[in-house]
This record gives structure tokens, sequence and C-alpha cells, in this order.
């Protein structure tokens, strides 16, 4: 659909409605439509109407009950529903993004996701950004009926190197690159996957991880040696 | 500038190995800086004998430096005031005396090892204190000979080095600049300024020609390299040679060592990075260069021609497999791309490897103190190293936006991040602010280390705790404690306790050389 054509539809619609609307209820519709996409909370309302209360509240209640709006999470402020008109899709401030459903962070989504992309690169070694995307598209509509963008995938491949599970290197064209022209960017597993990430030399023992370090001195209350965190590291 | 923690682990190493006393005069010295005898007999209340021979025990173990500071005006000539500093990195190396001793068992024998574990427990020796120490315990002296060739292998190898002149002229008129710039902690860039430690040890070292020539008469060292000024030198010395070898003091070269655990350090984080074959070539190149590297800290290898590389790398018994263009891709994949190369030499950035492993060390603390989410957070902000503002960070690495804040929040009490908040001035929005987060490396890096030699501290007092509690068990009969009871319990644990505590500390040892010396 056009932009032109879905614009004199609305209108259409609007004057269509404006026959079966209360006043009160075109006022308030013509506010939360001038909104858009961003939508606006209730007690905003209010504010830029001179209606009272009592017939505001109604007012909602029969437009929603009339599909001409609808109720949408706000991720900045889960207790401030926003109401937004029908015919618009929440914007990327109100919902999070691509990655949040119904104001929460999808994280079963980021988690299969992942998963798909870690296991594509452990079977080809080294893979690029379209092969992952080309794959998933093939093979992965079962997993992900909502389908996946090229943004996503570009995202979680850069979380995977964020969590240093995956590394973004250039490819050399010799052997596990063979499959990726030199220069182009590919990624393949780090090499310390198998065991984690790497440990450092503070890590490895309590004083690395102690989170009351700063409050530990020789002879202070906390020190090393009434450490309950070295008598535990200790007990053989 | 030594932080705060490691003085304080200086301290105790100083007390451990030399007492109280030489501890306290030490501690004065690291604290206060450069302080002449009667400077030092007034803060430590000891009296002058006592403070003389604490000075004369931490110089004889290179733990401090006399000087003379240059006269600044006409006026203070007359008065030469000898000043004493502690040499701060020297008393750590005394933790990494068995690194030492592993290197030059793994590349010379062991009658170098013997001989360089007198230096380390003596600090300094003439030959002629060496061939005594040699000979003790056994029925005939060892030949001065003898011992003269094994120092000669040392010194070909670098790992000894002639002591440096006791009371060196040094110009401190810069004093004021560096204090000033030291001040500055909220400079973005921290340039670290030459220090007066530095220069005074710089003005005390002989120049390479005589530092490691075993003979002063020849004017050549070791590697037959001549350098007109040390020959010069090397004429006036030449007089009575015999009562000069006498005089002439040994000593471990520190420098050199470090170089070694460097360029180890540098290797295998290659090799965990990229592969066996880049490893071998960076050692190659390594290798290659030793005798022309000034300096241990160096920021980029030493220039060299393909053809070199490739000689050197076809040398080893690793790189004998590898093809030139083998070679060439593993030079690419250490940063040397071919628009970077300018008349066909290549040179490594080594600086870049060492962030990293120092980024590897930070990033795991961030991960087992505060999690995934913050460790996705702090990496993103270290990758980049510019300021990104909290819903930035959130959606970038996938992190609730709810959580993001209270994590920042986190890391930035424990000055692991840097945060600054900007005020947004709009109609709709009053008294609002956007926190923009950052990290700023040198800082951080600072940071970190002081909590390690804290670590250090904590683990080295551990190690004294555990031994006292348990001190009886040292008196008892080796056969007691092989049979199986409460005693042979207490004792097994009491081993498997030092080998953790122990191996623990040599393994922060290895990052503290990582954000100190490397």
């Amino acid at each position: 659909m056009s932009v032109l054509a879905g614009k004199r539809k609305r209108q259409e619609l609007a004057s269509s409605l404006s026959a079966t609307l209360s006043n009160e209820e075109r006022v308030v519709y013509n506010i939360i439509r001038g909104r858009k996409e961003m939508g606006i909370w209730q007690g905003d309302i209010k504010r830029e109407t001179n209606i009272p209360d009592s017939l505001m509240k109604k007012s909602i209640k029969m437009l929603l009950a009339k599909t001409l709006i609808k109720e949408v999470v706000n991720i900045q402020n889960k207790s401030k529903k926003v109401l937004m008109a029908a015919e618009f899709e929440p914007s990327k401030e109100i919902t999070g993004g691509e990655w949040y459903t119904e104001g929460k962070l999808d994280t079963q989504l980021i988690e299969a996701l992942s998963d798909v992309c870690m296991k594509l690169i452990l079977r080809q070694k080294v893979s690029t950004r379209e092969g992952i995307l080309d794959w998933i598209r093939k093979v992965g509509t079962e997993i992900f009926p909502g389908g996946v963008s090229a943004g996503q995938v570009e995202q979680i491949l850069k979380v995977l190197v964020l969590e240093n599970k995956v590394q973004e290197v250039n490819s050399t064209g010799f052997g596990d690159f063979a499959s990726v022209p030199a220069g182009e960017v590919c990624y393949r597993l780090a090499k310390k996957t198998a065991v984690g990430v790497k440990v450092g030399a503070m890590a490895s023992f309590p004083c690395g991880v102690c989170p009351r370090i700063n409050a530990c001195t020789p002879d202070g209350v906390i020190s090393p040696t009434n450490c309950q965190y070295f008598e535990k590291w200790l007990d053989f | 500038m030594a932080t705060q923690y490691g003085i304080k682990f200086a301290i105790h190493l100083i007390t451990n190995h030399f007492g109280n006393l030489v501890a306290k005069v030490c501690e004065n010295l690291l604290r206060h800086g450069p302080l002449t005898l009667d400077q030092l007999i007034h803060y430590t209340e000891l009296s002058k004998e006592q403070v003389k021979n604490s000075l004369l025990v931490l110089v004889q173990h290179n733990c401090a430096q006399a000087f003379v500071p240059e006269p600044e005006d006409d006026g203070s000539r007359l008065r030469i005031r000898t000043e004493y500093m502690a040499l701060f990195d020297n008393i750590i190396h005394r933790l990494r005396f068995p690194k030492f001793l592993e290197i030059v068992s793994r590349k010379l024998d062991e009658e170098c090892v013997e001989l360089l574990d007198g230096l380390l427990r003596d600090g300094r020796l003439t030959l002629k204190q060496m061939v005594d120490r040699a000979s003790q315990g056994k029925e005939n002296a060892v030949a001065t000979n003898a011992v003269r060739e094994i120092l000669c292998k040392l010194l070909a190898a670098r790992f000894v080095e002639r002591c440096p002149a006791p009371e060196p002229v040094v110009s401190t008129s810069f004093k004021e600049t560096t204090t000033r710039k030291r001040g500055a902690k909220s400079a973005k860039i921290f340039e670290a300024p030459e220090t007066l430690e530095q220069r005074v040890i710089f003005a005390a070292v002989p120049g390479d020609g005589i530092r490691f020539s075993l003979t002063p008469d020849t004017g050549s060292n070791v590697d037959g390299e001549t350098n007109s000024d040390d020959a010069q030198m090397s004429v006036e010395e030449n007089v009575e040679f015999g009562a000069e070898e006498e005089k002439i003091l040994w000593r471990a070269n520190f420098e050199e060592f470090i170089r070694h655990l460097r360029r180890k350090v540098l290797v295998e984080n290659v090799r965990a990075q990229h592969d066996d074959g880049t490893a071998t070539v960076l050692n190659a190149v390594l290798e290659a260069t030793r005798t022309v590297e000034r300096k241990v800290k160096m920021d980029n290898s030493v220039p060299l021609s393909l053809d070199t590389i490739v000689t050197e790398v076809m040398k080893t018994d690793t790189g004998r497999t590898m093809t030139i263009d083998r070679i060439r891709a593993s030079l690419g994949q250490l940063g040397c791309s071919q628009r970077m190369i300018v008349d066909d030499s290549y040179s490594i950035d080594l600086k870049k490897i060492i962030e990293r492993a120092r980024n590897e060390e930070v990033e795991s603390i961030v991960l087992k103190r505060y999690g995934r989410d913050a460790y996705r957070m702090f990496r993103l902000l270290s990758r980049d190293g510019d300021f990104h503002d909290t819903d930035q960070i959130a959606a970038s690495t996938l992190v609730e936006k709810k959580e993001a804040p209270k994590l920042l929040h986190k890391l930035w009490n424990d000055n692991y991040l840097y945060m600054e908040k900007i005020p947004v001035t709009g109609a709709r929005m009053q008294n609002t602010s956007i926190t923009m987060w950052k990290v700023n490396k040198p800082l951080l890096w600072e940071y970190v280390l002081d909590e390690m030699y804290h670590a250090a501290l904590n683990l080295n007092l551990r190690m004294a705790f555990e031994q006292e509690k348990d001190e009886e068990l040292l008196n008892v009969p080796k056969d007691k404690l092989k049979e199986p009871g409460p005693l042979q319990k207490k004792y097994k644990r009491l081993l498997n306790v030092w080998l953790l505590l122990g191996s623990s500390l040599m393994k922060l040892d290895d990052a503290l050389m990582l954000f100190h010396d490397f």
C-alpha cells in the first residue's frame, strides 16, 4: 500500500467514524491519532483537553471497545500504558525495538538465534554474515516463524563477538578461510570456547573477584587472615 | 610511580627478606622519594649506624641506588650531598627469582644456574667471591678459570652485567614539571613522564661495551662490538688489570630477564589468538632483533625485510614447513598490512598485543565479579574507547534496559568505568541529564595494577598465616608425618595450601609484569 493510499484510507475511515462518535470521543481520538506511532499516556490527554475525568475515561473505554485505539506497553515505564490509534505500529522507543516482546527483552529469541549462529559457524568453521542469514532463512523458518532480519543477525553476531564466543576476522584465504575470499570479514569460533573464556590470573583466586577488596586491609576487620573466602578456597 | 599497594607489597617483601630495620628505611625512601642520609635518620628515627647498614643491604641487593644531584647554581657546589632512592622494580623482581633461574636453566646449563643463583642470593659478587662460593663444601677449590668461563656464558647471553656506577651525578632540575603532571589525574592522555628513577638508572648504567665485558682491557664486549667512548674508559681502567678484576662487581641483569618473559608472553598470546605459524613468525622476528632492542617496553618490533624474516623463520624447526605466502599471511594477521609497509620492511605492533592481553585480564575479572551482561557492556566500551549513553549500551549488548544502568553504576562504583553526566536542556525535559560511560584505560590499568598488588600482598600474608598456624608441624620429625593419622592429614593439607597459594602468586606475578613491566 502506498503512503498516499494509506493516508486516504485513514481519512475516509476517520470521516465515516466521526458520525458514530460522540464529541468527547472524537476529541480524544484525534489527540491520540495525532501522536501517531508514539502514542500518548492517559494523563497527558487530560492535560491537553478540559473534558472531565469521568467522561474522558468513558470515551477511552468506548474507543477501545470500537477497536479504534489500542493499549501498548511502554518500555520506558511499564505502569504508564500508552494509547495509540489502531492503525499504527508502536515505535522503537515504546517497544524497545525488535528484541522486545510486550515490553520485555525476548531472551528466548536471542538465545535461539545465538545458538543457531554458533552451530552454523561450528559446522562451517568460517562463515560470513550473508552465509548465516541465507542459511537461517532456508532452514530456520520453523524456529523463527516471525522471520529474521539481516539487522538481527548482524546484531547477534556482534553480541557473540562481545561475549568472546566468536571472533570477527579478515579472511586470509588459507586453510579454514579457503571458502571465503581473502580480505572479506568473516566469523569463526573463538579459540577458548571449549573451556569458556580464558580465566585471568586475578579471576582465578578469591581476591580477584572479592566484592569487599576495598575494605580489606592487613590488620583490619576484613583481612587476609580472617577472610571467609580464603577459608573456603583453602578447605582441602 | 608505584601505587599505594605496590609500595605496601614492596615493603612486605623487604621485611620478609631483610627484617624490620631495612624495611623501615626502604619504606621511607619509597614514600618520600630520594633522601639524604640525614633526612633518612630524621624520618626513621634510627641511629646513623643502623640507617647506614640498612642502606648498604639495600644497595648490595640492588634495591637502592645512590646518586649525586647536579648542583643547580654555584652556591651549592661546595656541598655535595648524596641522595638515596629505592628501586621499586628491583624490589618486586625478588618475587621472580625462580622464573629467572628457570630461563637460564632452559637456555644455558646447570653451572650457569648455580652461578646466577649465587648472584640472586647475594645481590652483587666479584669473580673471587663467585669462586669462593662455588668452592664451598667441595674438597678442592674450583679453578678461577672455570668460573670465569661460566660467567662469560652468562655475559654473552646478557643475563649478567656489571654493577652500575655507585654514585652517578644526575640533573634533577626537571622534577617540578613531572610532579605537576602526576597530579593531573583527570587528563585523558596519560603520558608517562621520564621519572627521576629512570634518569638515575640510565646515568648509572655503564655503556653496553663495558656492561657485558668480562675484561676491561679490550674495550670490546663479548658480542665483539666496539664503542669508542667505552674504549676510552677501558684504557683508563686498564692500569693494573689484575687488581681491577678483583674489584669488578657483577649482578643479574633483570632487564634481560624481563625482556625474555615479555617475549614469551607476546608469542604465547599470538599463538592463542591466531595459530602456531603466526607465533613462529613473531618469535623469529623477535629472536633476530634481540640484541638491537634498546629497551624492554618496545612498542614496535625492529623493522625487518621480508627476506630476512623468511630466512629467520626457516631457521627454526616449526618454521621450516612454512612457505613465503604463509609467512606473509601470518605477518598480515600480526597487523602488517601491505599498505603500511614502507621500503619493504615489516614492523609488528607489539604494544597492541600487550594491550590485548591486559584487556583479557581485566575482562575476566569483570566477568567473574559482575556477570555476563556486565562483561558484554564492558567489552563494548573497552573495545571502542569512546563515550556511550546508557540506552545505546543496553541496545547494542542486548541487556534489559532496566538492568543496564544498575550494572553500569556498579562497575563505575568500583572504578572500572568512567562516567559523565551531560545536562539536557529542552522545553519538556527539565533537570534531566544523559549519563555517558567509557573505559578510561590508563586510569583503569593503574587501578587494576594496584588491586593486583593488594591481592599479591594478601596471598603472601595468608601464606605466612598458614605457616604460623601449623608451626608445630615443622618441628615434628619427618618420619612421624609419614604415619597415617591426624598429623599426616594436617601436613598434607598444609602442603596443598602452600601449593595453591604459591602457584596463584606466581600466576598473579605474570599479570603484575603484564601491567607494570611489559
